[in-house]
């Protein structure tokens, strides 16, 4: 039931295999094949030979930036091969002193959405989604974007170029970008071929109209309407915590929102709103639309439309772009020189 | 914290109604460097002007977190104000400027989720504008009476 071994020629394998027969890393976070090869599961190699269990087919994976809070140690060396919503996770965290960018090596791969294994039909062959469209066991397939996962339908990155690698993986070939000097001297290392410099690819025109209709959707109901589906939806939270134990930006280990910590009462069912609006205010300038809260939510609710079109907004306001760049500092926590010149009660 | 807190606002604490009926409930966060020390002005110079706020001193408007304005707002208050020291003149130097950016990512935040982004302002009072005080609280109130009263005083 392993993956269809050397997809794409075998790249990933091979730098994850480099990587480690020459120490360059403790251990590699990757995705895996569970139970079948719908059930990708992450996993953390350690020896270059199990280096060939590595999968990257198209079904909504875990998030492996969520899991690096568990991996992470003061200077433990550690590759990820990632998509860009956890290298843009990873990025985050690392702005938030959790780890220091030399100790993490991100491998990207292009990924043009993710499909929950149940939507993915035929299950036998590996099902991917490129560029172009979607495909099975290497050919294409019908199969209509609503399938996609809600988030992935909206995310405008497909590609990684905020990792030191930048995969494009086809049926038999794979292309490497290497976006920076980490990632060339890998790719040199495994003797693959490579093209320097991050693609230059524009945003995903679908994912920016879909962002729109969706946000539009938001922003035309009156505010009355507007509270009253999202205080509704509130209500059916259970208060498991899922959705920030599954979020990558979520990193505190005494969470605000704890029984009985100031704001949340203990034993209430469904929690207070304030549950809710506390996690909206602490991720709000850093959402990245990765769409773990949704999937981890037992209740169903759309809480990443929630978030993404808070950030979407808070994005332009503050022309911040939350993952891409280590070294830009998130709003709430800068001033601009010319702010500081400004008076009013607007930034504009 | 009390276990037995109540978020919601006893209805003992709001201002007895006029004709009209409706009487807001605002909660002022003023920096104790500036606002506060405005509003005593205002106090001392006999201004009138309408006693719908309550006062919550802190000592920078930096002080004070879109948690509180959430935490007024889905208990049942009408509005929340924050006064601050000018730009340029915070106590704590960049204080104010922080809090701006926080107050408008609070508005933007409320208005996503269903609660009118005017119910919050920020203003700037300094120390010796105890008329500007007066004039920003009787300007709120009237805005504020013509919102309506928060629609989260029922759930």
């Amino acid at each position: 039931m392993m993956a269809e071994k050397n997809y794409g020629g075998g790249v990933i394998n091979t730098l994850a295999a480099t990587l480690l027969k020459n120490t360059m890393v403790e251990g590699v976070l990757a995705y895996t094949e569970g139970l079948d090869r719908a059930d990708l599961v992450p996993c953390f190699i350690t020896k270059p030979e199990e280096a060939e269990k590595i999968s990257t087919a198209s079904y909504y994976p875990y998030s492996l930036s969520r899991l690096l809070r568990d991996y992470g140690e003061e200077g433990k060396k550690i590759g990820l091969v990632v998509r860009s919503c956890d290298a843009r996770g990873a990025i985050e965290l690392i702005k938030r002193n959790q780890f220091k960018r030399e100790d993490l090596f991100l491998i990207g791969i292009e990924c043009y959405g993710t499909v929950k294994s149940s939507k993915a039909g035929n299950q036998k062959e590996e099902f991917r989604i490129t560029a172009e469209g979607m495909e099975a066991g290497g050919k294409k397939v019908e199969m209509s974007e609503e399938n996609l996962s809600p988030n992935c339908q909206r995310c405008e990155y497909p590609v990684p170029f905020m990792a030191d690698l930048s995969l494009k993986i086809e049926a038999h070939a794979t292309q490497v970008f290497a976006c920076t000097e980490k990632g060339e001297k890998l790719a040199k290392l495994a003797g693959i071929d490579f093209e320097k410099g991050a693609p230059k690819t524009p945003k995903r025109e679908k994912a920016l109209e879909r962002q729109k209709e969706e946000f539009e959707k938001l922003r035309k109901m009156s505010p009355e309407q507007r509270l009253d589906y999202w205080f509704r939806q509130f209500d059916k939270c259970i208060k498991c915590y899922g959705c920030k134990d599954a979020c990558p930006v979520c990193y505190c280990k005494d969470c605000y929102l704890g029984s009985n910590r100031l704001m949340v009462k203990g034993g209430e069912i469904p929690p207070d709103k304030m549950f809710h609006l506390i996690r909206l205010f602490h991720i709000a300038d850093s959402c990245l639309n990765c769409g773990q809260c949704e999937a981890a939510c037992p209740a169903e609710i759309p809480i990443s439309l929630l978030y993404h079109a808070l950030y979407h907004d808070l994005s332009a306001l503050f022309h911040y772009e939350s993952g891409v760049h280590e070294d830009e500092i998130p709003p709430l926590g800068m001033i601009t020189e010319e702010e500081l010149t400004k008076g009013g009660v607007d930034l504009a | 914290m009390s276990e037995k807190q109540d978020s919601k606002t006893p209805h003992s604490a709001l201002p007895t109604p006029h004709s009209d009926g409706f009487e807001p409930l605002i909660i002022g966060f003023l920096c104790n460097w500036c606002s506060y020390a405005g509003a005593d002005l205002a106090g001392v110079s006999r201004l009138q002007y309408p006693p719908n706020v309550r006062v919550v001193r802190v000592m920078c408007s930096a002080r004070v977190s879109p948690i509180y304005i959430l935490k007024a707002l889905t208990g049942g208050l009408d509005g929340v104000l924050v006064g601050g020291c000018h730009p340029g003149e915070c106590h704590y130097m960049k204080g104010n400027y922080y809090a701006r950016r926080r107050m408008l990512l609070a508005k933007q935040l409320i208005e996503h989720v269903g609660i009118e982004p005017e119910r919050l302002h920020l203003e700037w009072i300094s120390a010796s504008e105890g008329p500007k005080f007066a004039e920003t609280i009787q300007n709120f109130t009237e805005e504020i009476k013509k919102l309506g009263p928060n629609p989260l005083r029922k759930r």
